[in-house]
């Protein structure tokens, strides 16, 4: 896509409010550091929804910033919180019952110990279960981003108008495979590329699309970490009769050099 | 609390990153209201906005060096942020997508009496100018931005062409960044 059409898509707008597939969303995110229109346009919408939200404000009570603050607090000063309860307690006591037996002052001295001791205890098995909660939390936060991003990939497999295209694999890698989601009613074009080997270092894969005989660039396949291939938009095309997926340097070409990987008719 | 400080944007993510308290607080105080007004459309429920609003600042304080200035504005990630622990609690919760598209229409009236007042954003001349949106255009912003919907599923719940929902929802918000401009 051309960057005038990127902007006019208002695919840019449905980034920054967050709704964006994640393929698109990788898209979005190649585009904005390949053309500085994209990002300014990306931030001046950015400030547009900000605004709204501001005209949106609605103040909470005051009661909001008072937990929130001390809940900051807690992890730093409990401790020495603690262990300042204990010793006003021992000031006071020293200080009304001098005429206190010697063992009814080790008792006293060994209850604060005690006390001192179990806090110190009780303050760890709080900040132990606070962590596993924490932990729980981000994982559970982790599985619905994980279901979202399933979902997804699930319309795009799902939906009426998707044309699944099977790209086998040729000499370079006979194991490989990859899957095209063509959608016939608007030319968008997904690839799922899970079965194709992980690209060396310097190198990743480029889709084409064969268009008239020619081969079509038809964008660079994002992995993430080397590893993570998740279905993603391509560029749109409204006819091909091919598809196929060789391995580039980095950044890919606007004709194929490396070796074809798979590659599907229609 | 109330901070007196002012920061530019770059002093305040570089502060927040090494969890300065006067820094929190400045962020608090420009920006909860925004925040709380988002999740009370998205909920519809100010008890329940208030927890998630405290949620989303724990967050905002634990998981700060998870921002990256080159993919987007400090407020527009906390928007993010804010938006995305909403839903998730929602649907903890059992709650489905909601329809509002009725009510919508009139709630930046209905809150507009509690005065918010920030010294980034002129809060007041903000609602005024948003009364000269479209509403046919504020609807589709609104069901993207305060209750998720795609494009596709606005599409399907107000019976228009894709086409028609991407047009309104691209002109809707260039009309927005026209009003905020004057």
């Amino acid at each position: 896509m051309e960057k005038e059409d990127i902007i006019s898509s208002a695919l840019l707008e449905m980034y920054v409010i967050g709704v964006a597939s994640p393929a698109e969303r990788l898209q979005v995110d190649q585009w904005r550091v390949q053309y500085p229109e994209v990002e300014a346009e990306i931030r001046s919408i950015e400030m547009a929804m900000e605004a709204y939200a501001m005209a949106n404000a609605v103040k909470p009570s005051d009661a909001v910033k008072e937990r929130i603050f001390s809940s900051l607090n807690t992890p730093k000063q409990s401790i020495p919180q603690a262990i300042n309860i204990p010793r006003t307690v021992a000031e006071k006591s020293s200080a009304k019952v001098v005429s206190f037996s010697p063992l009814g002052r080790i008792a006293a001295a060994a209850a604060i110990l005690i006390l001192l001791v179990s806090n110190v205890f009780y303050y760890n098995k709080f900040k132990n279960a606070q962590g596993q909660y924490a932990e729980g939390q981000q994982q559970i936060a982790e599985m619905n981003a994980h279901l979202t991003d399933m979902d997804r990939d699930m319309n795009i497999v799902q939906s009426k108008y998707s044309k699944p295209v099977a790209l086998d694999g040729l000499e370079a890698a006979p194991d490989a495979a990859a899957k095209i989601f063509w959608m016939k009613n608007t030319g968008e074009v997904y690839v799922d590329p899970k079965n194709l080997p992980a690209a060396p270092h310097g190198h990743q894969y480029q889709l084409w699309a064969f268009v008239d005989g020619k081969p079509v660039d038809a964008g660079m396949i994002t992995i993430k970490d080397g590893k993570n291939y998740k279905i993603q938009k391509m560029k749109s095309f409204g006819k091909a009769e091919a598809f196929a997926i060789t391995l580039e340097t980095q950044g890919g070409h606007s004709q194929p050099q490396g070796k074809i990987y798979v590659m599907g008719k229609i | 609390m109330q901070s007196n400080l002012k920061y530019s944007e770059e002093e305040l993510v570089s502060l927040l990153k090494v969890q300065d308290q006067n820094a929190f607080t400045y962020l608090y105080d420009n920006y909860a209201a925004a925040l709380n007004g988002i999740i009370i459309r998205m909920v519809d429920d100010s008890q329940l906005a208030e927890d998630i609003l405290q949620e989303a600042f724990l967050k905002i304080w634990n998981n700060f060096k998870q921002y990256d200035d080159t993919k987007g504005r400090l407020f527009t990630w906390m928007i993010n942020i804010t938006r995305n622990l909403t839903i998730d609690t929602l649907r903890s919760k059992g709650y489905k997508k909601q329809k509002q598209i009725s009510r919508d229409e009139n709630s930046v009236s209905d809150y507009s009496d509690k005065t918010f007042s920030s010294d980034k954003f002129d809060t007041i001349g903000l609602r005024k100018q948003l009364q000269y949106l479209k509403p046919d255009q504020k609807v589709i912003i609104d069901l993207a931005y305060f209750n998720g919907y795609t494009q596709e599923e606005i599409s399907k719940e107000m019976h228009i062409p894709l086409g028609t929902v991407k047009t309104r929802m691209r002109s809707g918000i260039i009309e927005l960044r026209k009003l905020l401009q004057n």
